[in-house]
């Protein structure tokens, strides 16, 4: 097993049991470290995936924002749900990841996704690539999640200042 | 590892962001949710960027991750506002 191997096993183990801890639990303080886990293992990956710069995002955002709301998610949430359909949703949720999955075999099948393709980068990480890509074909949508991350910078200073 | 593999784990943290945000009431769980469909994405998009050796896909995820940055962000005033109220 190479250590490329090894770092995918590790992380992956995490990220999925993490998710579903994440998003199973009762407790949220043990759902939110189990969100913070998985986030930290997806930086592991993305470093597997020579993308280092989107690793050093993840733990950021995870730093700064994350943290934060995993934090407030031991403040008890108000109390006032309905009756729900439970059953249902959860039901057609699985729908939802089935199909999913069914599409991914269906690419697989198709010869759509490269299944032999090496992940290991020999080219170096192109960081002046990244800045073109960003600042030309792609500058409208990394204009619009500026101004989005700027609105949300707002509201949460506005919600702040709010007595 | 294959980019396949990769493949699969964005979309089992897809699926299990997606059934949380579905089935979970409380607000703090489906912002949990929501992160990790938010996670999942970006990992296909690293390793199909990865697969198919061009850029695009990671520059897609830096900007998915901004988005994500900022739900967070956003929910974390809303969950502080409403604690407040309380």
């Amino acid at each position: 097993m190479s250590v490329e191997q090894g770092v995918f096993a590790l992380a992956g183990a995490v990220c999925v049991v993490g998710s579903v801890v994440a998003v199973a639990h009762r407790d949220p303080r043990i759902a939110g470290a189990a969100l913070l886990l998985t986030l930290l293992a997806l930086g592991a990956l993305y470093a597997t995936l020579a993308a280092p710069l989107v690793a050093a995002l993840v733990l950021l955002v995870t730093l700064i924002a994350v943290v934060p709301l995993v934090v407030h998610l031991t403040v008890p949430a108000p109390r006032r749900h309905a009756a729900d359909g439970g059953p249902a949703h959860a039901g057609a949720a699985l729908l939802v990841a089935a199909a999913l999955l069914g599409l991914a075999l269906w690419a697989i099948a198709a010869g759509e996704l490269p299944l032999n393709v090496s992940l290991r980068s020999t080219d170096g990480y192109d960081l002046g690539g990244l800045y073109a890509l960003a600042a030309g074909r792609m500058g409208v949508a990394a204009l619009t999640v500026g101004a989005t991350v700027v609105a949300a910078v707002a509201t949460m200073r506005s919600a702040r200042r709010r007595p | 590892m294959t980019t396949v593999a990769y493949l699969y784990l964005g979309a089992l943290l897809f699926a299990a962001g997606a059934l949380g945000t579905v089935i979970r009431r409380s607000a703090a769980a489906r912002l949990v949710g929501i992160e990790l469909m938010f996670a999942g994405a970006t990992l296909t998009f690293v390793a199909a960027s990865a697969g198919f050796h061009e850029l695009d896909g990671q520059v897609a995820a830096l900007l998915i991750i901004g988005v994500a940055g900022a739900q967070g962000l956003v929910g974390y005033s809303l969950i502080a506002t409403l604690a407040r109220s309380e």
